[in-house]
């Protein structure tokens, strides 16, 4: 079932990730993502990888459930694995076959643990921040682009809408496959062509489910007087505190030996 | 085609740590011909219990049979063999859920009340399935002729929900398991669809009904049995009566229909009016006691 989808969800638990300011996640996400490419020797992609690892434990979310948000991605981490065993060109001597050397084997490594950190970094992020405070991060964060009249607040809306109906749209796209399935419709045999014109008693509905609510919720919004164009107040206000300072120093020494590490170019 | 569930169970999320237990054994048989009630607070595990009548949610632990499909498989064989037979179970097994309605998609009438032919018996004359469909929109009381090339999206709600509930009866099932099939709808619309049940059930058209229903007045006055759910369980299978007359703490929750809460406030001031808690035999036995006074 889709409900079954665990990529991007949040899990709830006190700690010490979880009380980090959002703004702070976002950026510090921004940066390890940099980072794992400023990386580019075995020591400098330990040092990051270890880093992730002590987050997640810090975290508190079992390590078990991070790794099966894995799955979603892993036929493209394979896929690039496998592309770059054979294209990734190089001087040295074969290793295997003809096109395989020694070099490509360790680089296409490399790339696999990339792209696994990358992920897993950003999962960490949905897993340890609400979608509210993900969305009031952002805001704040993207603030200096409203004076070149972007519409900050009204993108943030949007945003945290759309996160905010992802698992109800979910919920409902299950319930009418459950519904038109009762009614003999068959999502599981045929070819693509076949299948995708299944969907349609399924998308049909769901797109006027999806109308209908979005007419309630503008509804709603009208008539406990909501505008966008005043200066708004939160009832929620993002802070800095103590953690971010921490995370903030930890983070930096440890990006800071990432770039000292390729600068003085120790390793491949 | 008679239903028995023993000891079943089911769990969503099952590998996640968002499990949630929703049914921990479910004991109910349901025979044929009967018109039953499921009754339960939100979250006791009916509507999880009647996916699994016609092969929605597949069986996880326990037994379960409806009519000669055994629905607990045990292996990939067993599950590759249950898959091929799901079609001709969900034909006989109708199932129509909360707000039908919401699940109208084609562009006329006709076209959705047929859906389900077409995909159970797609070998039917357009003759035949043509009429078949407009025996399904005249059972539930629609004027074929003036309905059948309108779009569903711009009928009435009340409308609506004929027209879904048309597309689950042209399949004319020998089960028919509704979820909530009143809710939402206009005093007349209740009693529209509760006399329409009555009518498929009393003609045998349908053979067996089972109704989901959070209304006691609804149950009281409809079903000849109960099946009381709590904690993903079947705690008390009885009649009407016995379920209004037990002190189960869900009972209390759920509250009495208008006919037992009157007998109850009548005992507790000394009168006692013995009925079934049906309107009519209420009003019948109050009367006879205040004749005999």
């Amino acid at each position: 079932m889709l409900s079954d989808l665990t990529f991007g969800q949040y899990y709830q638990a006190e700690s010490f990730i979880h009380r980090l300011d959002p703004r702070f996640k976002i950026l510090s996400l921004i940066a390890f993502v940099v980072m794992v490419f400023v990386a580019n020797s075995f020591y400098g992609l330990l040092a990051l990888a270890l880093f992730l690892v002590v987050a997640i434990i810090f975290s508190k979310v079992p390590i078990l459930q991070m790794l099966r948000s894995l799955r979603a991605v892993l036929f493209i981490i394979v896929f690039t694995v496998i592309l770059n065993i054979f294209f990734h060109t190089s001087e040295t001597e074969t290793v295997l076959f003809w096109i395989i050397t020694k070099e490509s084997l360790i680089f296409s490594a490399f790339m696999a643990v990339r792209l696994i950190t990358l992920v897993m970094a950003s999962v960490l992020l949905t897993y340890t921040t609400t979608p509210v405070a993900l969305t009031d991060g952002l805001e704040s964060l993207m603030y200096p682009l409203k004076f070149i009249k972007f519409p900050v607040h009204e993108i943030a809306l949007v945003m945290s809408i759309a996160l905010r109906f992802i698992p109800i749209l979910m919920n409902e796209a299950d319930r009418i496959i459950m519904a038109q399935k009762a009614r003999g419709a068959d999502f599981d045999t045929g070819n693509i062509f076949k299948k995708a014109k299944a969907m349609i008693p399924v998308l049909i509905p769901l797109l006027i489910s999806a109308f209908r609510r979005a007419e309630e919720l503008g509804d709603a919004m009208d008539s406990r007087c909501y505008s966008s164009s005043k200066k708004r107040t939160k009832y929620r206000k993002l802070k800095f505190s103590y953690r971010d300072i921490i995370a903030g120093v930890i983070s930096l020494l440890v990006f800071g030996a990432v770039v000292t590490l390729r600068v003085l170019g120790v390793g491949v | 085609m008679q239903i028995i569930s023993k000891g079943l169970t089911f769990t969503y999320n099952r590998k996640t740590d968002f499990k949630k237990h929703a049914l921990n054994g479910v004991d109910l048989t349901i025979n044929e011909g009967e018109f039953f009630g499921i009754v339960g607070e939100t979250g006791s595990g009916k509507s999880t219990f009647i996916q699994h009548l016609n092969g929605l949610i597949f069986v996880e632990g326990g037994e379960l049979t409806v009519g000669d499909v055994n629905l607990a498989v045990k292996d990939k064989k067993e599950k590759k063999a249950l898959k091929k037979r799901l079609k001709e179970l969900r034909y006989k097994v109708g199932m129509v859920f909360q707000y039908p309605e919401y699940q109208l998609f084609a562009e006329t009438v006709k076209e959705d009340v047929a859906f389900a032919l077409k995909n159970f018996h797609p070998e039917i004359s357009d003759e035949e399935r043509e009429e078949r469909v407009r025996k399904a929109i005249e059972t539930v009381g629609l004027d074929y002729e003036q309905i059948k090339n309108k779009s569903p999206f711009e009928l009435s709600g009340g409308q609506k929900r004929r027209v879904a509930n048309a597309g689950i009866l042209v399949s004319e099932p020998e089960i028919l398991v509704l979820d909530e099939p009143v809710a939402g709808l206009d005093p007349v619309g209740k009693k529209r669809l509760m006399a329409l049940l009555h009518t498929l059930h009393d003609m045998k058209i349908v053979k067996t009904i089972i109704i989901v229903s959070h209304d006691m007045d609804e149950i009281s006055e409809n079903v000849e049995r109960v099946a009381l759910f709590s904690g993903g369980k079947a705690v008390m299978v009885c009649t009407p009566k016995e379920l209004f007359l037990s002190d189960h703490p869900a009972v209390k929750r759920l509250g009495l229909p208008v006919t037992a809460f009157a007998s109850k406030k009548l005992f507790e001031k000394g009168i006692e009016i013995d009925s079934n808690f049906k309107v009519n035999d209420f009003i019948e036995k109050v009367t006879e006691k205040y004749k005999n006074l």
